[in-house]
């Protein structure tokens, strides 16, 4: 020890001791009632669900936001995809079969389904609309499929259906909002947010919350759909494209060699930890490992968002159309994702909005192409997860936003030119399969015609309570403080659906 | 709602009342006995005071807990007791009062100060007894139950009787604490036959075969926010499966003498009664994904040098010893394998999928003893290096999608007992295998992959 050491080391020695004399009896006596107030205070307000949620409850590393975590609870899935098809497919055209409604076809709709209820555009009174497509049981579970999905309605032995599934949305952007950040209203995390978060990524090269979109357009929601709202915004999703480059700029420019890059970002880093040693602002740690990962991305990513080197058997089975941006390739995609340790890959399909106010919005024509463009590829997700032994540990939750009125659209109480239905909020179909959800099971019915649930009712927070389950979390003690309140991802809502989960 | 007689509304307030004369009364004592030390004597001229607000407060509370006790809700040889030492603290502080008026003797008024004290503590604990039950207190200390089965598990729920193993330790668990011999809440007494069909002040409590119109059930099954929700909220409430199987029996008539094989069951309720069996039938049905044994915590430079090579190695679940380790994004070179000995006792998932693992490394995988997991698709591994699997007895999933192995090798797996899972897409197990594979494991699954989803016109073609 040099003499410098040795006297600083006395300086300290000496500052605890002094601190140690100023501790009195006094003092022990006044701390212990104190304290003893406090610990019953603690005890009090953590029944209450409050305390206890200190900084430190925060499970963010900000120099590695991304490191795996074990899950509180033992959880079945260790990914998710999710196939959002935005705009709300309809249910009594695709699962919810309803012959009653086939009799009241073309008659008026009767009052009392009119009556205290919100429509976006149906005025009057509209006309009750027979299902527009063929319907059949299939496999084992007996389970109604259209034969709009020819290929998918042999699958259904692998799938749990969420038939009574109902929202207070009838929107497009507020009911996307609700199922995917748990709130109608903007800036909340979305549930791909709350998953990375909770469990980080098992593959650091690669983002741990995906985002992939097909159809066309983006969600109506836009980008808040996958944003990180209060959680750190190292947890938005990171949306790639399925056509050219992933990520926009992710290719060196012309001239810059990998080494080059690496003494640039080297450099930056460097000068960014000076700052760091002079702040301490945690911040600019996260910043430097996020050049990094930028860095090892630029070589991984290309790699696995390439699917040309897939062989041309998983092609034929995915359908995929090489070279362009559609919803098939990015299933394909989806899939290798999840493969390479990928937490959430969240899939939106633009599209299904069938009011029946021009051929492409039509049961009989657009919602049939639309059919078309998905029944393979989801098929081929099944199949192709399960053949690799990762449909244990992968849920697939396939749905829209909301449902589809029995009644027939009649914009302005004008008949629309096509079949349509309007947008409607009490009841529509939801599909899990894989990561530890039932196969072959049912839950839920509707009404007679389809309006409405009458047993297993289920919200987006069941459904969201249920997903964070199969992850392996309590969605009640998996929370975030935010402005002087743990926030949940199912608010203050949310009941497990025990009843498909295997 | 049927609207509450005024008495009745009024006995409803004795339980807040009567906390008002308790303290009242107690800090009178008090201040009587601290003016032995003199220093206190200041206290004195208002004691007195103390006792005549104190014993008012007493009457008033005698009286509305006497109205209270008209309602029947309570059982009768407590309430006496309570009724009359609740009578005699009122006679004794006024009187107490009196004594002062009289200049009765310091020491007589010591005395009686402390028989007050014990008689307010006495009553008070009666009062509490009817009110919360008369285990209420002592049950903090003991095992109550909460979070525990209200129903003990039956060895063969077949072969118990519908009511008396099941049924009726239910009841007695969840309902008697309120409705038993203590306590009539609403006049209804669950314990016994004869009270369940004669129901309470609503009327009948049951309708057998029919449980949509018995009111038992119909309470249950309310959100738990209203009123006449059963159990109230704050006490422990009935399990799902647990409401399922009252409805159950309320459906197959309500019966007392029989036997659950005798009464009808359709396979949703074969599969409840089957949860309510001892430990032992369930698990052949269920494997649990991690092991029941406790295990000691991992050695942390083990961790570290593995987290090095770049090893993604992270507890199953949050509180757990055990782990899980994959090799995303490390390479699976011996020496990287042989980290991994050092957490042989904790491994229990292994992913080594797209590695170079080969049948030497296998050699190391096979100490890892408690693997329940292990995916090895696409790795270099061949039949030779599979054999190393069979001394890993817990076993449940393999993966070998994508690998050399063929049938002979997975053959050599079947000592494997708890093996359910098996993958084999792309392997080297041709068609005609597969067969022999899937009589060799019956019963576990078997995956051989290549599935084909066909293209039909409608797949290329457009609705116009």
């Amino acid at each position: 020890m040099t003499r410098d050491e040795l006297n600083a080391h006395r300086l300290v020695k000496e500052a605890q001791e002094t601190e140690l004399r100023a501790f009195t009896r006094r003092h022990f006596l006044k701390e212990s009632a104190m304290g003893l107030g406090a610990v019953a205070m603690g005890a009090l307000l953590g029944s209450c669900g409050l305390g206890g949620k200190t900084a430190s409850d925060i499970l963010y590393d900000p120099v590695h936001p991304l490191l795996p975590k074990a899950p509180p609870l033992l959880g079945k899935a260790k990914s998710v995809i999710y196939l959002h098809m935005a705009g709300a497919p309809s249910q009594l055209e695709l699962f919810d079969f309803k012959p009653e409604l086939m009799k009241m076809d073309g008659q008026d709709c009767p009052q009392s389904l009119l009556a205290g209820k919100k429509f976006a555009f149906i005025t009057g009174v509209p006309k009750m609309l027979g299902p527009q497509a063929k319907f059949a049981q299939h496999g084992d579970s007996r389970a109604w499929v259209s034969d709009n999905l020819p290929h998918f309605s042999t699958m259904v032995d692998d799938v749990s259906f969420l038939k009574a599934v109902h929202t207070d949305q009838f929107n497009h952007a507020p009911a996307q909002l609700l199922i995917h950040t748990g709130s109608a209203r903007l800036g909340r995390p979305s549930m791909g947010s709350w998953a990375t978060y909770g469990l980080g990524t098992e593959n650091q090269n690669l983002p741990g919350f995906v985002v992939l979109t097909s159809g066309g357009s983006f969600p109506d929601a836009g980008k808040s759909i996958w944003g990180s709202g209060f959680l750190p915004s190292v947890y938005q999703g990171v949306q790639c494209r399925s056509e050219g480059d992933p990520v926009l700029f992710i290719k060196d420019p012309h001239g810059m060699s990998r080494d080059l890059r690496k003494a640039s970002i080297d450099a930056i880093n460097a000068s960014n930890e000076q700052e760091y040693t002079a702040y301490n602002d945690p911040e600019i740690l996260s910043r430097i490992s996020q050049y990094e990962m930028a860095y090892r991305m630029q070589i991984s990513a290309p790699e696995v968002m390439n699917i040309n080197d897939e062989p041309q058997y998983i092609h034929d089975m995915y359908g995929t159309q090489p070279g362009k941006s559609c919803f098939a390739n990015n299933v394909l995609l989806a899939r290798k994702l999840v493969e390479k340790g990928v937490r959430y890959v969240q899939l939106f399909d633009w599209g299904w909005d069938a009011h029946g106010d021009g051929p492409n919005n039509s049961l009989n024509i657009g919602l049939k192409n639309k059919c078309r463009s998905i029944d393979k590829p989801i098929t081929a997700l099944l199949l192709d997860l399960k053949q690799r032994g990762l449909l244990d540990e992968t849920l697939v939750v396939w749905g829209g936003e909301f449902g589809r009125t029995p009644m027939m659209e009649n914009r302005n109480g004008v008949q629309n030119p096509y079949n349509g239905r309007d947008h409607h909020t009490d009841a529509f179909t939801i599909w899990m399969a894989g990561g530890g959800i039932k196969k072959g099971y049912t839950h839920g019915e509707t009404d007679e015609i389809g309006y409405s649930g009458i047993s297993g009712k289920v919200d987006a927070f069941d459904i969201q309570a249920t997903i964070l389950n199969q992850l392996g979390f309590d969605h009640e003690k998996f929370t975030y403080p935010f402005q002087g309140r743990p926030f949940r991802l199912t608010d203050v809502g949310g009941k497990i659906i025990h009843d498909i989960i295997a | 709602m049927i609207l509450l007689s005024i008495p009745e509304f009024i006995g409803r307030f004795h339980p807040i009342l009567v906390h008002l004369p308790i303290g009242i009364l107690l800090l009178g004592c008090l201040f009587q006995l601290l003016t032995i030390n003199p220093k206190f004597l200041g206290v004195r001229p208002a004691v007195p005071l103390i006792y005549l607000l104190g014993g008012l407060g007493a009457v008033f509370s005698s009286v509305s807990g006497y109205l209270l006790s008209q309602s029947g809700d309570y059982d009768g040889n407590m309430v006496d007791i309570h009724q009359w030492l609740g009578i005699s603290v009122s006679i004794i502080s006024l009187s107490v009062y009196a004594m002062y008026r009289k200049q009765a003797s310091e020491g007589s008024l010591n005395i009686v100060a402390v028989i007050l004290i014990v008689l307010i503590s006495v009553t008070g604990h009666y009062g509490g007894s009817l009110t919360h039950g008369s285990d209420y207190i002592t049950s903090a200390l003991k095992d109550d139950g909460k979070g525990k089965a209200a129903i003990p598990p039956v060895a063969n729920v077949q072969q118990a009787m519908a009511y008396t193993h099941m049924i009726q330790p239910l009841l007695q668990n969840r309902c008697y604490s309120c409705h038993g011999a203590d306590k009539q809440k609403g006049k209804l007494r669950l314990d016994g036959k004869d009270f369940i069909f004669k129901g309470g002040e609503d009327g009948k409590a049951l309708v057998p075969g029919s449980a949509e119109e018995s009111e038992l059930i119909k309470r249950l099954l309310l959100p738990s926010s209203n009123d006449d929700h059963m159990p109230p909220k704050e006490k422990p409430q009935l399990t799902p499966e647990e409401i399922a199987l009252l409805q159950w029996w309320v459906q197959q008539g309500a019966d007392f003498n029989k036997k659950v094989q005798d009464l009808k069951q359709s396979e949703k309720d074969k599969a409840l009664l089957l949860s309510f069996q001892t430990g032992e039938a369930k698990k052949e049905n269920k494997q649990s994904d991690i092991p029941t044994a406790e295990v000691s915590k991992a050695d942390n430079a083990a961790l570290e040098k593995l987290k090095q090579a770049g090893v993604v190695v992270i507890p199953a679940l949050g509180s757990s010893n055990y782990l899980t380790a994959s090799f995303v994004t490390a390479k699976a070179d011996v020496e990287v394998l042989k980290l991994l000995e050092p957490l042989k006792k904790q491994l229990i998932w292994l992913n080594l999928a797209n590695t170079a693992l080969d049948d030497k490394g296998m050699e190391t995988i096979a100490k890892l003893e408690n693997l329940i997991r292990i995916n090895l698709s696409r790795t270099k591994v061949t039949d030779k290096g599979l054999t190393w699997l069979k001394s890993i007895n817990h076993l449940q999933y393999v993966n070998l999608v994508g690998t050399k192995v063929t049938a002979k090798g997975v053959q050599e797996l079947k000592p494997l007992k708890e093996l359910n899972s098996i993958y084999l897409y792309q392997s080297g197990v041709t068609k005609a295998d597969e067969a022999l594979l899937k009589k060799i494991f019956a019963k576990a699954s078997l995956d051989f992959g290549g599935y084909v989803v066909p293209t039909l016109e409608k797949d290329t073609t457009e609705v116009k």
